[in-house]
């Protein structure tokens, strides 16, 4: 049995007005001692994703199981126990609370856990020792460097033995010297029978990883070559939040760009002619698509991979005969 | 496996060392309300000296009743002059066992003068309330220096008139000697009082009409005399206490402003504490840390910051009101009150911060 079951996981919210989802029917398993990284364009969701099993986060629907146990719709003093006792997260830009020192800022977790002041004083100084800290236990985190805050801030996730360590871009802040030692003792902490999942946009990450994760596909196979495509009024040609790989030309007819807003009401943000090519951001950054494209009327367009359309739009500059208009 | 958690001492642990971890602005905004808290101490002190000069002056007189004209509200706010002979019938009334006429009036002086510097500067001329009474009888004050009442131009003055025994006063030009000391002895917000025999009263106030404006007697009378009205001693009281009824409210009002601009300086710090502390709130949350915990965290944060403002307004006080020119005067139980005072300005002020503390959303402790 997998220690962490995401299943068909949606999450969405509001931001701006407009409706974002950054998670669509999203799945995930892994097993004990196993690794997995996350890999992705920033707000392509996998802090959504690490938030929503840290419990700290409400998915608006899907099912989280750790340890068999399910997380969503946990609240009040079972959601606390479940963020103590099941869950360690190690937070981008370490989030210590600079007031407290290394070893309180670990003996708080456990204290607050109900644990005794004397033994979560003797916790904190063991896993000090155990990220090669223990002299540092009195310095406060603005005494200390990048690298030696993030393994206070893993000490910290480690406090109370959860079985499964979350961490954030863990290597987001520091210089490749101070990688090392915090990639090593990420590492080590899956091969200590632990459930480890890392987010990161950081391919030095990757020959850690048992599974990779990519949030945002690269290129979907169905998508890769060029799609000639003839849609009837209203028909959908792909809705916000969709990956994608193409950048679509219109032949002839309409195409309408459209963001849904909280109210359900759709604002029109462009209206596309033939002649006119939209839906590129979503490729050339590995974004999810920011708008819904809908025909409006008989509509013939051309969709091409990256790099066929900007051949395309160098042959159609030499021949200076109908530019292109960016939409 | 954890126990059950409900310890606050984790949240006090933070909330003390956030407090040394901002000492300096938690120490300034400390000293501010601290000084907001001893001129609010002051205030009461000298509301306080409005009720405690008017009960030492009614009862240096030393009487248990006392005979007005009909007509007038009191003896001291609105003296009206009759004459000094009806003591005689006083005397004769059931249940007085001494009876005096005493004659209230108020003078100017200029302090003390000597034979060689009769004239003195006009600023430092100061309206004293003179009683004038018969030496030995009812009315005739017990002295702290010096010797009692005796000779004509003879005078027992406050002294907080700021002259001493053997020197001379000046009271509406008239020159008398002064015998002795009463302390504590005055009314109209520290006005001291000159006690002067019923002769020289007469002599200054009624041009030597044999008048009087009361008639103090031992003994409760079980009667009255026709034309006078008689008077208890808190009813006296309450006649002297008229004229600082105003200011008295006005200066309650002042205090409650003052411990709601201590609590404003309080709570506003805490507050801007509780918005940087954001992203510490979201990861104690995020690590299981109640809500109400750190409700309970900033709150105390509040009270301790309160608490030292309190000691500080105390500490603050004490020079304040010895270089005050108005009387100050301060129990046992308004230094206690303080802190109790303290306490609840320190709850007030917290409970906007607080909320924001509890409320904060954990998920943001994922933000970069």
């Amino acid at each position: 049995m997998s220690v962490l079951e995401v299943s068909d996981l949606t999450v969405e919210y509001s931001s701006g007005g407009y409706k974002v989802m950054p998670l669509k029917n999203f799945n995930l398993n892994m097993d004990k001692g196993e690794l997995g990284v996350l890999l992705g364009a920033s707000g392509c969701g996998k802090s959504t994703l690490l938030s929503a099993i840290a419990g700290l986060l409400r998915p608006t629907s899907g099912s989280i199981r750790v340890d068999g146990a399910e997380v969503v719709g946990l609240s009040g003093k079972s959601l606390n126990d479940y963020r103590q006792n099941s869950v360690g997260v190690v937070f981008q830009a370490f989030n210590l609370i600079p007031s407290l020192t290394a070893r309180e800022n670990i003996e708080l977790v456990c204290w607050t856990a109900g644990k005794s002041r004397a033994a979560s004083r003797d916790r904190a100084d063991q896993l000090l020792e155990k990220v090669n800290l223990a002299d540092r236990a009195k310095h406060r985190p603005g005494s200390m460097s990048g690298g030696q805050q993030q393994r206070v801030a893993i000490a910290r996730a480690l406090a109370l033995d959860p079985p499964v360590v979350l961490a954030d871009e863990p290597t987001a802040h520091l210089d490749y010297i101070q990688v090392e030692g915090v990639l090593n003792i990420l590492r080590r902490l899956a091969d200590d029978d632990r459930t480890v999942l890392i987010a990161t946009h950081d391919e030095r990450l990757l020959p850690l990883a048992d599974t990779i994760v990519e949030l945002t596909p690269r290129a979907a196979p169905a998508e890769a070559g060029v799609d000639h495509r003839k849609l009837e009024d209203g028909e959908i040609l792909f809705e916000q939040g969709d990956p994608g790989s193409l950048v679509y030309t219109v032949e002839s007819g309409l195409v309408q760009l459209f963001r849904r807003r909280d109210d359900g009401s759709e604002e029109i943000v462009n209206e596309v002619t033939p002649g006119a090519y939209f839906g590129e951001l979503a490729p050339m950054f590995g974004l999810p698509r920011s708008a819904t494209a809908r025909a409006s009327g008989p509509t013939v367009l051309t969709g091409r991979p990256m790099t066929d359309f900007r051949a395309q739009m160098h042959l159609s500059k030499a021949k200076a005969s109908e530019p292109l208009v960016q939409s | 496996m954890a126990g059950q958690g409900n310890s606050v001492g984790p949240i006090l642990l933070a909330s003390l060392r956030d407090l040394q971890w901002r000492s300096r602005r938690f120490i300034l905004a400390a000293l501010a309300a601290g000084l907001v808290f001893g001129v609010a101490l002051m205030m009461s002190g000298v509301a306080n000296s409005f009720t405690i000069e008017i009960r030492n002056t009614v009862s240096s007189i030393g009487a248990q009743s006392w005979f007005v004209k009909t007509g007038s509200p009191g003896p001291f706010t609105d003296p009206a002059p009759f004459p000094a002979g009806a003591v005689n019938a006083v005397r004769h009334l059931p249940g007085v066992t001494q009876a005096e006429p005493l004659l209230v009036g108020r003078a100017l002086t200029r302090g003390a003068v000597t034979s060689s510097s009769h004239q003195v500067p006009a600023s430092s001329e100061k309206n004293v309330n003179m009683l004038g009474v018969v030496p030995g009888g009812v009315g005739s004050p017990q002295v702290v220096k010096g010797v009692p009442l005796s000779g004509r131009f003879s005078t027992v003055v406050d002294e907080s008139l700021g002259v001493d025994v053997g020197q001379q006063i000046a009271l509406n030009g008239v020159r008398f000697k002064v015998v002795g000391l009463v302390s504590g002895v005055t009314y109209f917000a520290g006005q001291p009082v000159a006690f002067v025999t019923l002769g020289a009263a007469q002599q200054l106030e009624t041009s030597g009409a044999s008048l009087a404006t009361a008639i103090v007697t031992k003994g409760t009378p079980q009667a009255s005399v026709g034309g006078l009205t008689l008077l208890s001693d808190a009813q006296v009281r309450s006649d002297l206490g008229r004229p600082t009824t105003q200011a008295d409210k006005t200066i309650q009002l002042i205090e409650v402003l003052l411990w709601i601009v201590a609590a404003g300086i309080i709570g506003a710090i805490v507050y801007m504490s509780a918005l940087e502390r954001r992203q510490d709130f979201a990861v104690l949350k995020a690590v299981g840390t109640p809500s109400s915990h750190l409700f309970v965290g900033l709150v105390i944060q509040a009270i301790l910051m309160a608490l030292g403002a309190a000691v500080i307004g105390i500490l603050i006080e004490i020079p304040m009101a010895s270089s005050s020119s108005m009387a100050v005067r301060l129990s046992v139980a308004n230094y206690v009150a303080v802190p109790v005072v303290a306490l609840i300005v320190g709850v007030i002020a917290s409970v906007m911060p607080a909320r924001r503390a509890a409320r904060v959303d954990p998920a943001i402790a994922f933000g970069g």
